[in-house]
């Protein structure tokens, strides 16, 4: 601040430039002796070798695995929709959503990609959007680029520099209100190589609601502020639905298989302490970034935050996956599941007679 | 000139039309939404305002009167390709539309409004005007407060056919559906922080980045108002959207 208010007199004397340059020059050192592989920019090939478009997919569904090796152009279009669409099995809302579904449409790339995007507004939509994604180093994550009026579009693009799962929202004022209607998904940048490999992997995605009705009040329901300020929200969800992905809508697997969980939290309020009831996560990539922790009974996710988690199917049985804060997983929606089918292995778990 | 021929060649069909009610708003202060320093309160004088936002039928006058106007013609600088697209052809709303002749005309541009208000010897509200006459508190309401109505009408998708004017609910000045049926135009829409420079200043920060802007509101808890300034700042003098209308004020 004292820099900035004497700019004149600095300027003129070359102090201010030396200092400038004095300052990036710690700047870089420091980057470069903290910086992991991932994040150095130095290291990521950026050369483009074709164009591709992105393959989108609605929750539970992940995108294929990347085949290709080196950075491409990647085309991303999202739509904003505003639909109607029951949030339990007797409540209808008006959810806002990237695609027409929450959470929105995963997004799935590589590093060092130049992400070419587009985000249309729906021209049956009512307000304006835009999109935020965690994964962009510019303004707004690419909010700047996008404030997008109904029957509209946007176009940016962007480098994905560093690996790791983010989560992207729409960031029209007011921003809270846009992510309590449901406006937010993920986007993941793969490392360079790619993530090992595994059997399965699925999208999960937690956010909380706020409406005026209590949970499972029959009709459609408005947007509650009051709950919203309050924190105090009727529901919280995974996939956007009471039931989403439970019974015949359950995740699967089989004994033996691995299986990588892509969890994001939307919020716009809570943050999740992801729990699977029966499991052990082996690996944990925390807050969906490079660092790996392994043998994890429950882990944190941040509002506006995700993490992948990846589990060895070792028994038959039905995985429930919760928030462990435990009223929102009895009380509020808050619960997920896989159904692991295959050969019982009493030499890991039997249940005894008496 | 074209109003004179207007009057002339086309006084029987103006029959039709009844002259739109204009309602006198009495002198405010604006606070404006978004405080910088240089934000301070806006002194309003008295104005006159539309009673009702502008409809199909009047609109079609105003486009048979100046055909620069019409769908096939308008400059496309002037008005994007939605440009009255919910009209059967140039001149006729289509008799299928028959239920929206007296609703708000919408897909029209900022140019196109503020042309039709101009062929009225009128003007588009500025956002002051406009906030200040959208403020008044209303008559025979059912509603717990108008934040709340309004909260509700934004989270309802668009209905399939727009109602007709004077169809929600009329505030204490006799200004009908300021909210509740479209959004309005204003003649400043896209700088209502007080510069007239759209980019690149410190305060477009605040409109564009409305996480950051939450710090610099009149009312943090006006979600409502919230809406519509992100409305606006994400338009163009000439886009026409199917849920954006118009009314016109004289000073």
């Amino acid at each position: 601040m004292i820099q900035v208010s004497k700019k004149g007199p600095l300027l003129k004397s070359g102090i201010l430039p030396l200092l400038l340059m004095l300052s990036f020059t710690f700047f870089m050192f420091s980057c470069k002796t903290n910086s992991g592989n991932n994040a150095d920019e130095s290291k990521i090939d950026t050369i483009l070798t074709g164009t591709v478009t992105a393959e989108l997919t609605t929750a539970p569904n992940v995108p294929k695995p990347l085949t290709y090796t080196s950075p491409k152009r990647v085309m991303v279009q999202l739509e904003t929709i505003e639909k109607v669409m029951p949030i339990s099995d007797s409540s209808e809302y008006t959810f806002w959503t990237f695609g027409g579904h929450v959470p929105g449409n995963f997004i799935r790339v590589r590093q060092g990609d130049l992400v070419d995007f587009t985000l249309k507004n729906a021209p049956e939509s009512k307000m304006s959007h835009s999109i935020d994604l965690h994964a962009v180093i510019g303004p707004g994550g690419g909010a700047d680029a996008t404030s997008t009026a109904p029957g509209q579009s946007t176009h940016f693009q962007f480098r994905a520099l560093h690996p790791g799962l983010y989560v992207y929202h729409c960031a029209t004022g007011p921003v809270p209100l846009h992510i309590a209607n449901g406006m937010y998904g993920l986007i993941l940048v793969e490392p360079q190589g790619g993530l090992p490999k595994v059997d399965r992997e699925y999208y999960l995605m937690q956010g909380d609601f706020y409406t005026k009705g209590k949970y499972n009040a029959p009709g459609l329901q408005d947007f509650d502020e009051t709950k919203a300020l309050a924190e105090n929200p009727d529901y919280v969800l995974f996939n956007g639905k009471v039931r989403s992905t439970t019974g015949p809508n359950a995740l699967t697997a089989k004994v033996g298989e691995t299986v990588r969980l892509f969890v994001g939290n939307g919020g716009p309020n809570l943050i999740s302490s992801f729990h699977p009831i029966g499991q052990i996560f082996t690996k944990v990539y925390m807050e969906g970034g490079t660092e790996i922790n392994r043998d994890v009974q429950t882990t944190l996710i941040p509002a506006g935050g995700a993490a992948i988690v990846e589990m060895k199917m070792q028994v038959p049985e039905v995985i429930n996956l919760v928030d462990h804060s435990i009223f929102r997983a009895f009380n509020k929606g808050a619960i997920a599941q896989i159904k692991v089918a295959g050969a019982e292995n009493p030499s890991i778990y039997e249940k005894l007679k008496k | 000139m074209t109003t004179i021929f207007f009057c002339a060649g086309n006084a029987q069909k103006k029959m039709a039309v009844s002259e739109m009610k204009m309602v006198a708003v009495p002198a405010g202060n604006y606070q404006p939404f978004f405080i910088t320093p240089n934000n301070k309160p806006i002194p309003v004088p008295a104005f006159k305002m539309g009673e009702t936002a502008v409809t199909n039928a009047e609109f079609l006058e105003f486009v048979k009167a100046n055909p620069e106007w019409r769908r096939s013609k308008v400059n496309r600088l002037f008005a994007d390709t939605n440009y009255l697209r919910h009209w059967k052809s140039d001149l006729s709303i289509g008799e299928a539309n028959k239920k929206i002749y007296n609703s708000p005309v919408v897909n029209v541009s900022w140019f196109a409004a503020e042309a039709y208000c101009k062929w009225k010897n009128k003007k588009l509200p500025t956002i002051a005007q406009w906030e200040l006459a959208a403020k008044a508190a209303p008559k025979n309401f059912k509603y717990k407060s108008l934040t709340d109505f309004i909260l509700d009408w934004y989270t309802k998708p668009n209905p399939k056919v727009l109602p007709n004017v004077k169809s929600t609910y009329q505030n204490e000045y006799g200004l009908y559906d300021m909210n509740g049926l479209i959004w309005e135009w204003t003649f400043n829409f896209n700088s209502f922080i007080g510069s007239r420079d759209s980019r690149g200043n410190d305060e477009d920060e605040l409109k564009n980045f409305c996480a950051g802007g939450a710090l610099n509101v009149a009312d943090k808890s006006d979600y409502a108002a919230f809406l519509r300034f992100s409305y606006r700042g994400s338009l163009k003098g000439n886009f026409c959207i199917a849920n954006l209308g118009f009314r016109c004020v004289k000073n």
